[in-house]
């Protein structure tokens, strides 16, 4: 004879429970943690070696990088300056909080007061797990179309800063910025918008500027 | 910190693949205290929220029962929509299929919304090892 057990847990309790612990863990060392996802390309890599430059002196920090295959972006956030662990997920399209962990106890991984993890390539996937971060930010470049808040809703949704990056490019491309805006606050009233070309140096003073100031309250 | 932190299989695949390992670890932690026992049937509720994909989901549930000791082992997948109340209007207000639209059409003040992120093993069925599978 078959029988039913309740169960009535969360699929990802797992990752749930690890992504617990590493919060509690940013809390003590008041490490504010940001979780930067977007499409590949859309500048990720180049906002921090950009946000790396402007914010040396006045705040310590690391990557934590996630990306299918290479160590491409570690070297080069290393050459920017900034201390990089390099996730590589063989295949799988996002980053979990047990990955997150493991690339924690590499030996000389440094306390810092911002810890960046830019999450694999992918707009769907690193929406759904919870890596103990402070926020998630989302990336979207003007070359990417200003339709993408309503196709992929999730991430904008749940991303409490939406960062549009290369607005150098803006006279090239046929981008509505205004639209995107409508789109990200109508999926999330509460979200913060940001223009940004890492290539100028545009608006990666407000970026930086939003950092430190949430960087300080987590230390108050 | 040189030298790169390697994802092992089998995680390295598709997001679906990764939730249904999840889902399938909650069922053999859950099956302990009935050991030995085998999985007949899993229910899930998956929320419209929760950005997991049903069809992709039951193809990835397949592949991680596989030919193992709970093969042919069901996922009933319990679909739950999201509810969107504008407290304003003090109404539910129905959006478009998979709509996240977090904003009343009628006031513009932001909706609550209840429901729909759900990504939970409600219950297993299972039967003594050894037993023939129910019919």
């Amino acid at each position: 004879m078959s029988f039913t057990v309740d169960v009535r847990r969360r699929a990802l309790a797992a990752n749930d429970a690890e992504a617990a612990q590493l919060r509690r863990r940013f809390a003590d060392e008041r490490t504010l943690v940001t979780n930067l996802i977007s499409s590949p390309g859309s500048g990720k890599t180049t906002l921090l070696e950009a946000t790396a430059r402007r914010l040396a002196g006045r705040a310590s920090a690391a990557v934590i990088e996630g990306d299918v295959a290479t160590e491409l972006d570690a070297e080069r956030l290393r050459a920017a300056g900034l201390p990089a662990v390099q996730i590589l997920t063989g295949g799988a399209c996002h980053l979990d909080a047990r990955q997150i962990g493991k690339a924690l106890t590499r030996a000389a991984f440094p306390r810092v007061d911002l810890l960046f993890i830019e999450n694999v390539g992918n707009l769907i996937c690193p929406t759904t797990y919870d890596l103990g971060e402070d926020f998630k930010v989302a990336l979207l470049s003007v070359t990417e179309g200003s339709d993408k808040p309503f196709k992929y809703p999730a991430i904008f949704a749940r991303a409490e800063v939406t960062v549009v990056t290369k607005i150098d490019l803006l006279p090239h491309v046929r981008f509505d910025l205004a639209a995107v805006e409508t789109q990200v606050l109508s999926l999330n009233p509460s979200a913060t918008l940001l223009e940004t070309s890492s290539a100028t140096g545009e608006g990666i003073d407000a970026w930086c500027e939003l950092l430190l100031a949430r960087a300080a309250r987590k230390r108050a | 910190m040189k030298g790169p932190v390697r994802q092992s299989p089998p995680e390295a695949v598709l997001h679906e693949f990764g939730i249904a390992n999840e889902i399938y670890r909650v069922c053999r932690e859950s099956m302990r205290a009935h050991a030995p026992a085998q999985l007949l049937r899993v229910k899930v509720a998956v929320g419209e929220l929760s950005a997991v994909e049903p069809d992709l989901l039951s193809f990835a549930w397949e592949a991680i029962v596989g030919e193992g000791p709970d093969t042919g082992a069901a996922l009933e997948i319990d679909w739950r929509p999201g509810r969107q109340y504008c407290p304003t209007c003090r109404a539910d207000k129905r959006q478009g299929e998979g709509s996240w639209l977090r904003v009343c059409l009628d006031c513009g003040a932001p909706l609550e919304t209840v429901g729909g992120a759900e990504l939970d093993v409600i219950e297993i069925e299972l039967a003594p090892a050894g037993e023939e599978k129910a019919g």
